[in-house]
């Protein structure tokens, strides 16, 4: 694989394998939580959070620990994490940490977190891994607010909380509930390819 | 080092090492998680319950708790009882205040619901439902009225269902009078302290 | 009758994919074909099962009397893991024909939203020892008919004509959308 630039490894996460979009990794909060936009904000946050700081520690003691029990030691560095900013996110944001409920403490089984340990904290330096490690965070959080930005805008007329669509438009409630979460990851990543294939194509001719 | 011995060590490490960090934001955050929690049961005490100024917990069992709200001046100003039923879509948790007789309804609140967004949720309302539960008579179990009419034709026992969410209405109902049930069974057999019956 | 009540909610109303999203990776994965589907709801129902007793053995007899619910992430991901390790053994041992049909699934499970989410879920509501174990049971016979009926679909559009920029997942995700849409109907089945 041809040796990627810093800035190269910092935006592969943000379009070519965004960790959602073209992955296909960390579902599960993806679609449980973005009914809101703030919900979506937190969700990404947090994962941020565990992401950057397991990939940083990760690539630290990658060289002191054996082969064997590396899945071991990665969900335990992982689940320490999660258990810092569930902990901290009950504390100082109550209310938030009631909505995003299970969700905060399934981080710890999110793929991207340890598919980023697995595949890349353990092979490359701090350096690196740090940049990776952001690049797939803002990739995540960008595509959990475009996510959560139609779910809301569509199932509450609001974002953030404030109504922008007038009283003429019926919210589509059916976005605020599982299917609708279903529906607009499948048209948005059906968007994504698409757009893809597009520019693929502009690059040829 | 062997193999083996090396594989412990690393975990050990690691544990140990998770632990330490586990416990240090344990230490710093219990309290805080701990006082949010307190302060969210005394604000919907408070709610359910005017003129309480302090409360505490008389009785709690898997689902039900009651508490007393206790005024400025020390004296009874009623029960706040909190009971969970099963709703449309999942458990809806509320909480009914009362006067110290037990016999007015003061205000309700739902503290926790998943019910259908726009529909069920609308259990959660002052103006769609809520406000028909002020000061309803309790001294025998209450009733809805569907479809809804204007406040003034209630009677004293009737609650206005929520339109189009009759099922989510239907599950406050019967969380309300299992819960005066349920409370009015505990003081029959005396599981509520006394201490509250003088401070008045 | 309770326990029923808890089955049907787990299986129907509160399915596990269709409502708290839990364990889509696989179910978008491996629901290409029915056969496979069936295999991995199997592995999936008997591993949340078993989860569902032992989470519930540490959360009421070691962190709860201890004071020590903020170590349930760790403690939980950790036996997951291990209960997993031990069940790919075991079927290595005593069966290896299932071990092969199981193959790659196994491992997968480790990673499965669901696991972790029923022993988080199974605490959060303070579920009984039974209740959880039905609800585990449940959470997987739940599981088991969402990836079935998307891999019965997803079979019959092999043959369709699908644009290409919603060939493969996006389509799943429709149709999930869809079953998912039908599956509200059951809300409210228990009446209060």
């Amino acid at each position: 694989m041809p040796d990627k630039s810093l800035a190269g490894e910092f935006i592969k996460g943000l379009w070519d394998e965004n960790p959602i979009f073209r992955q296909l990794l960390g579902m599960c909060p993806t679609l449980a939580v973005t009914n809101a936009l703030l919900n979506g904000l937190a969700m990404g946050l947090a994962v941020t959070f565990v992401l950057i700081s397991s990939a940083v520690l990760v690539s630290l003691v990658r060289k002191l620990i054996p082969n064997q029990v590396r899945i071991a030691s990665f969900i335990l560095i992982i689940a320490t994490f999660v258990t810092i900013s569930d902990r901290f996110m009950a504390a100082f944001f109550p209310a938030l940490s009631k909505s995003l409920g299970p969700y905060v403490p399934l981080i710890v089984v999110n793929c991207i977190i340890l598919g980023r340990a697995e595949a890349f904290g353990s092979k490359n330096p701090i350096g690196r891994s740090l940049v990776d490690a952001m690049g797939m965070s803002l990739g995540f959080l960008f595509s959990l607010l475009l996510l959560s930005g139609v779910r809301e805008l569509l199932g509450s007329g609001s974002l953030f909380g404030h109504r922008v669509l007038g009283a003429w438009f019926e919210p589509w409630v059916v976005m605020l509930l599982p299917p609708g979460a279903f529906l607009s990851l499948g048209i948005l990543i059906a968007a994504a390819l698409f757009v893809e294939a597009k520019l693929k194509k502009r690059r040829v001719l | 080092m062997s193999l083996p011995a090396r594989m412990m060590t690393v975990l050990t490490a690691v544990s140990f090492l998770s632990a330490s960090l586990l416990v240090g934001v344990n230490i710093l955050t219990v309290d805080r998680i701990a006082a949010n929690k307190q302060r969210e049961i005394e604000a919907a005490i408070t709610h359910v319950v005017p003129g309480t100024t302090a409360s505490s917990k008389l009785y709690e069992e898997k689902g039900f708790a009651v508490y007393n709200g206790r005024d400025a001046d020390g004296r009874l100003a009623g029960y706040a009882i909190q009971s969970s039923t099963g709703g449309f879509q999942d458990v809806i948790l509320l909480l009914v205040g009362t006067d110290p007789e037990v016999s007015r309804i003061r205000r309700l609140v739902v503290l926790d619901q998943k019910e259908t967004p726009g529909l069920g949720a609308k259990i959660v309302q002052e103006g769609a439902f809520l406000r028909f539960w002020e000061d309803r008579d309790c001294r025998e179990p209450l009733t809805l009225r569907k479809p809804p009419v204007a406040e003034e034709e209630l009677k004293p026992t009737e609650v206005n269902a929520v339109t189009g969410a009759t099922i989510s209405s239907e599950a406050v109902l019967a969380g309300v009078n299992g819960a005066l049930t349920r409370f009015r069974q505990l003081r029959r057999e005396g599981k509520l302290p006394a201490e509250d019956r003088n401070a008045r | 009758m309770n326990l029923l009540l808890l089955l049907v909610s787990a299986i129907l109303i509160n399915n596990f994919v269709l409502h708290y999203f839990l364990g889509i990776c696989p179910f978008l994965g491996v629901s290409k074909k029915i056969n496979a589907s069936f295999s991995m709801g199997i592995a999936v129902t008997f591993v949340l099962t078993l989860t569902a007793v032992v989470s519930w053995a540490i959360n009421h007899w070691l962190l709860i009397p201890f004071h020590l619910e903020y170590l349930q992430i760790v403690s939980f991901i950790l036996v997951i893991a291990s209960l997993v390790q031990l069940v790919e053994m075991f079927v290595r041992k005593t069966s290896p024909p299932l071990y092969q049909a199981l193959g790659i699934y196994l491992p997968l499970i480790t990673v499965n939203c669901s696991i972790m989410g029923l022993a988080l879920l199974a605490s959060l509501k303070e579920y009984g020892f039974l209740e959880t174990v039905v609800f585990g049971i449940g959470a997987g016979s739940g599981f088991t008919l969402a990836i079935v009926l998307l891999a019965a679909v997803r079979e019959q559009l092999e043959l369709a004509d699908i644009p290409k920029p919603f060939r493969g997942a996006p389509i799943a995700l429709i149709v999930a959308g869809i079953i998912a849409l039908a599956f509200l109907g059951f809300s409210g089945m228990i009446k209060p």
